[in-house]
């Protein structure tokens, strides 16, 4: 026996036992009861449900009703509700919230409030002695006045729970209670309510798919898993077919989503959501047939069907379409001014699409009917405390940061950025139409916020396309992440976004941003790992084909940390060998509705997947040597072989003080992995070994190969800095505390040193760039800080900025003796007496 | 009273009578003894370090202390007392170990030598704890509270005392030790702050490198060396991308305003010193003409800020070439 077929025993015999002895009295004793058949539904036997109801005749009307309803046959659920309510039948209270709830998906929104009102009137005079279900009715009836007053789920939440106080084997009740609070999106809540279903009934498919819905919100990556386990218990689960439809459409899997969707609507017709997903298949496929019918099919259901362009919407941002989801999210506010959801979806867009006023005000509408939406909050909390920041508009850029980022990021990420327009622009035949916005955050929560609603996001920055934000360097330890090759990734994704009219897919998006950052900078962007090149000798890695799911649907943890490197691999293959040309092809391919074969087949005249043997060839070439190295260990990226084992013996020398036989191991871990560079790996051990033995040019000879590669080697620049400085290789030392502020820009002292190499050098516009630097890190003593800017100013040849910073330093301290010689030094006439 | 420039030689904290700010300044400063027979007095007082870091570091605090003061401003040596958990570390520089017989006969010593209009700073640093007056730092042996200094500093009653307490949980030393012509230093805004704290050596750094001296006259008052300790904590959490858990309080900004560390030696020679008294006097003008500047056409503000600074700065290479020091 199945342990399904067990569960649904058990749920019969003890819903059964229960439900007949105290409530209903000796009429059930020798029927079936209004449980039993519940649960024949919800095992998925819903036309056995059907005919049981039926045939216990018109005192299960409300129970007849419901199951018409799960079945999608909303006029024959009209009449045998009516007919509950009519002869008052048991239950009838069940038979007029859901009657309500019929009319509300009509769109008869008027009729359904005035119903549940009466019903939570009623539950108010007298609800204490209503039967356990009927707790549940009023709960629902809550729910349904909770669209127009959000305030009203507290009531419903107490109506759910008075059922379950009652009786604790009405599992409808917990199970709507979590789904309630997790409609308010107190997951953690809502978790713990439906594992107190499951640890009755361990595979209850709506806990299930429940549990499924707390796992998306939390971002684990269980979530279809959990669905289709649901739908095991309960193959006519609508919910978890929609469900399974949409994780499909977010995976950009629309063969899948569409049979989801389709599956369904054959269990219910009527379920909006499910037309709408299969009408958003249909967009993003180009199939313009299905779309229209499926619209169609949810104007029949509704005649302002909300919701569905509000699905539609949602799906196209998922896609990063914003602007299309901004488009779908403005019909659904037109259908329906006070859905929250429509409104939230076209707020949260157009504050992505940089239309902040109207996406604040958007949200300022959606807040004041719920004021329990923590993304919305969080956004206009957020919205608030960016009035604050500081707009340095410039050229192509529009840069918003907080006022104590302000000058560090105008001269430093200003010029960057405008480096990589110009460097992207013709690489990809595309211009921005207007100045791109790039919003800087000092905390990475509020990057989150900004990014997704919430707090808890990993990413460093984000790309709506022309809007973009990141964290700023002060959001992470220093040295944790490359504030400039995150810019550079982003503004990448500017690029290929806006070439391919938002259609490219994710990977390749990835893969060029990834790309970009090498071409930028030698040592910025991903590198090759030990563990990465374990998990490709051990198939754990993606073929191109279907390299997305790498991203969308990733089978462990550092699998999308992977895809990234690999997705650049592909590029940087792809660029080798069909030329630099094959990326604004394949843009353009994508940009005209192709999906990826398609695409491949036109830009490379290739299909794709011979694009994976090339792939696969490419790789073996490029790492043969570190593969011959490596084994897979026995997770995802665990790695063992003979790199590893020159490495622990490297460690154990080490560890024994053993400097020569350490030195020996660690060079032959090196060499089997020519060109990876490992952080913390063989050649800072060798940097170390050599400094012991105060051989300077070894030790520099290592920390070049960390640094070169390295993009956030914080130590390791900060030591080839002083190694440099120390032998007087100005450029050397330049060149390393130029990477180094890429990951930690707020140290003085660093500029500082910077400065003053800059001015050895006579590179005076850096020099004078350091020096402004050193004033945008708040120096311990300003005044000597604007000082030096000012002679930095002198030596580059700008007296006049000179004379302007030394008499701002004099007026507030006239009797700075440095500041008064310079004074006189600037309005000495060029070679007059000193 | 005569508000010339003092002419106090040699002074090492002194009291600052400024034309500029003569009146707001007064009140405060008017009481000090004349400066040339005002004398300062530092004593140091380090703690247990616990750990081998944090002994080398409240030993290496004392030590930057009392070089800062017999070097740079010419403490006499006498006036120099300095404690610390083991004065075995530095003999010619630490007078004594750091237990509570110790300080509290230091003090009495200090009371026996000092003047009425004298400067007395004391320099507590190490690991603190408890609450309002049984406050205390963590010496050898009994701890003092900050009740028993509050008893050893009120005879005190003639002298400026600059109290500083670096030590972690130090904030409620406010309350106990707050009296009149005194300015309490804590690196800690309550006892509650318990971590290690930075402000010590940023206060040292400051005092030592002149960075602290914000207007760059030459001189650093207590209000200035608090205000930079204060300002680079701050920077080197936010640098270190750590919560900042020291706030640094102070007790009467008016008063550490008046109070410097170093001095200028008054020249002696007739010409330096009216050459001095003309730079003060244009000194004085650019002060009154920030005050105008909000009324002013920028222009015409900026024409004569330039002509008065470019006066100055011509005033002080005067008074350099005729062997002064501006």
């Amino acid at each position: 026996m199945t342990r399904t077929r067990r569960f649904r025993q058990r749920s019969w015999r003890a819903l059964g036992i229960v439900a007949c002895a105290p409530l209903l009295g000796a009429w059930c004793m020798d029927q079936p009861d209004r449980r039993a058949i519940l649960a024949l539904a919800e095992s998925g036997r819903l036309e056995d449900a059907e005919t049981a109801a039926r045939t216990a005749g018109p005192t299960f009307a409300a129970t007849l009703g419901d199951v018409l309803v799960l079945r999608g046959r909303l006029t024959s659920a009209d009449s045998a509700y009516d007919a509950a309510i009519t002869q008052r039948a048991p239950y009838a209270r069940l038979a007029e919230v859901g009657r309500a709830e019929i009319d509300a998906r009509r769109g008869a929104l008027a009729e359904a409030l005035a119903r549940a009102e009466r019903l939570t009137a009623a539950y108010e005079r007298d609800g204490r002695a209503w039967l356990p279900e009927e707790h549940v009715a009023a709960g629902r009836a809550y729910v349904l006045r909770g669209r127009r007053d959000a305030r009203l789920a507290r009531q419903a939440l107490a109506a759910f729970d008075a059922a379950w106080a009652a009786d604790n084997t009405l599992l409808e009740a917990r199970v709507r209670a979590a789904d309630l609070l997790l409609d308010k999106y107190n997951a953690a809540d809502a978790r713990g309510s439906y594992e107190d279903v499951l640890a009755v009934a361990a595979e209850h498919p709506a806990a299930t798919l429940g549990m499924a819905r707390v796992q998306e919100f939390d971002g684990r990556g269980e979530t279809m898993a959990m669905v289709r386990k649901a739908l095991a218990g309960n193959p006519a689960l609508t919910p978890a077919h929609v469900m399974l439809a949409r994780l499909h459409l977010e995976a950009e899997a629309y063969d899948s989503a569409r049979v989801a969707a389709d599956r369904a609507l054959a269990v219910d017709s009527t379920a909006v959501e499910a037309w709408a997903l299969r009408a958003a298949v249909a967009w993003f496929t180009g199939d313009s047939t299905v779309f229209a019918a499926s619209r169609t099919a949810a104007e029949a259901l509704h005649p302002r069907p909300s919701d569905f362009y509000a699905t539609l919407a949602e799906s196209a941002v998922r896609h990063r379409r914003y602007v299309d989801g901004v488009r779908f999210a403005t019909t659904a506010v037109t259908l329906d001014s006070a859905s929250v959801r429509a409104l939230g979806v076209l707020g949260t867009n157009q504050l992505r699409t940089g239309a902040m006023t109207e996406g604040r005000a958007t949200l300022d509408r959606a807040f004041a009917i719920d004021p329990y939406n923590v993304w919305h909050k969080n956004t206009l909390d957020l919205l608030d405390q960016m009035d604050g920041f500081t707009t340095i508009a410039r050229g192509r850029f529009q840069l918003v940061v907080s006022p104590e980022d302000a000058a560090l990021m105008e001269l430093y990420l200003l010029p960057l950025l405008e480096e990589a327009f110009d460097s992207l622009a013709p690489r990809y035949a595309w211009r921005p139409e207007r100045a791109v916005r790039f919003e800087i955050f000092r905390r990475h929560a509020d990057f989150s916020v900004r990014s997704v609603g919430l707090t808890g996001l990993g990413a460093l920055g984000v790309s709506f396309g022309d809007v973009l934000a990141m964290d700023a360097p002060s959001a992470r330890e220093p040295g944790s992440f490359n504030w400039g090759s995150t810019a550079w990734h982003e503004l990448a994704h500017t690029f290929t976004l806006g070439a391919s009219a938002n259609h490219v897919p994710r990977w390749l998006s990835e893969g060029l941003s990834v790309l970009e950052e090498r071409r930028a900078r030698g040592s910025w962007g991903a590198t090759a790992t030990p563990d990465f090149l374990a998990a490709y000798k051990a198939g754990q890695l993606r073929p191109v084909s279907s390299l997305n799911d790498g991203f969308v649907r990733p089978r462990y943890p550092a699998e999308v940390q992977y895809s990234y490197y690999l997705a650049s691999l592909v590029s940087e293959m792809l660029e080798a060998e069909f030329g630099a040309a094959v990326f604004p092809a394949l843009l353009t391919a994508y940009r005209s509705g192709l999906d990826s074969p398609e695409a491949f087949a036109r830009a490379t005249r290739l299909p794709i997947d011979s694009i994976d043997t090339r792939f696969q060839r490419y790789m073996q070439t490029r790492f043969a040597k570190p593969l011959a190295a490596i084994e897979a260990g026995e997770g995802p990226g665990d790695v063992k072989g003979p790199f590893v084992d020159a490495m622990r013996e490297g460690a154990g020398h080490l560890e024994a003080k053993r400097a020569d036989a350490a030195r020996a191991a660690f060079e032959k871990a090196q060499a089997l992995l020519p060109g990876i560079e490992p952080v913390n790996g063989a050649s800072w051990q060798l940097a170390r070994l050599a400094l012991e033995r105060a051989d300077t040019a070894a030790a520099l000879a290592q920390l070049a190969r960390i640094t070169r590669v390295h993009e956030t080697a914080l130590a390791p620049n900060l030591l080839e800095a002083d190694l440099l400085e120390a032998r007087g290789d100005d450029a050397g030392l330049m060149a390393a505390l130029e990477r180094v502020i890429w990951s930690s820009p707020y140290d003085a002292a660093v500029h500082v040193r910077l400065a003053e190499a800059a001015t050895r050098l006579g590179q005076h516009a850096i020099a004078v760039r350091e020096r402004r630097a050193v004033l945008a890190t708040g120096p311990a003593d300003p005044l000597e800080a604007r000082y030096q800017l000012a002679r930095a100013l002198a030596a580059a040849g700008d007296a006049g900025a000179a004379r302007r910073e030394v008499l701002g330093i004099l007026e507030s301290a006239p009797g700075f003796e440095k500041a008064q010689a310079l004074l006189l030094e600037l309005r000495r006439p060029p070679g007059g007496p000193r | 009273m005569d508000l010339a420039p003092l002419a106090g030689v040699g002074l090492m904290f002194h009291t600052m009578f400024r034309r500029a700010a003569a009146v707001a300044l007064l009140s405060a400063a008017g009481a000090f003894a004349p400066a040339d027979a005002q004398q300062q007095h530092l004593l140091v007082i380090t703690g247990l370090g616990g750990e081998p870091a944090y002994r080398t570091a409240f030993a290496d605090v004392a030590r930057r202390l009392h070089d800062v003061a017999t070097t740079k401003w010419n403490v006499p040596a006498a006036n120099v007392t300095v404690l610390t958990e083991d004065a075995t570390r530095d003999p010619a520089r630490f007078d004594g170990r750091s237990t509570r017989e110790a300080v509290g006969e230091a003090f009495l010593a200090m009371s026996r030598r000092v003047k009425a209009g004298d400067v007395i700073i004391v320099f507590l640093h190490g690991h603190g704890s408890g609450q309002a007056g049984e406050s205390r730092v963590n010496l050898p042996g009994p701890d003092p509270t900050a009740a028993d200094f509050g008893t050893w500093l009120s005879g005190f009653t003639q002298q400026t005392v600059i109290f500083v307490n670096a030590a972690s949980a130090s904030g409620d030393f406010q309350r106990v030790l707050a009296g009149p012509r005194r300015v309490v230093l804590t690196s800690t805004k309550s006892a509650v702050e318990r971590n290690d704290t930075r402000f010590a050596g940023h206060f040292v750094k400051g005092l030592e490198s002149l960075e602290a001296d914000a207007n760059k006259d030459g001189r650093v008052t207590v209000l200035e060396a608090f205000d930079y300790a204060r300002r680079a904590v701050e920077r080197e959490y936010e640098t270190d991308s750590r919560m900042l858990t020291e706030h640094a309080v102070l007790s009467d900004s008016t008063l550490a305003a008046t109070v410097a560390f170093g001095g200028r030696a008054a020249s002696s020679d007739p010409r330096v010193a009216a050459l001095v008294a003309e730079r003060q006097a244009l000194e004085e003008q650019v002060a009154a003409l920030r005050a105008k500047k909000a009324i002013m056409a920028d222009a015409a503000y900026e024409a004569e800020l330039e002509r008065l600074l470019v006066a100055i700065a011509e005033k002080s290479q005067a008074i350099r070439a005729a062997g002064g020091t501006p």
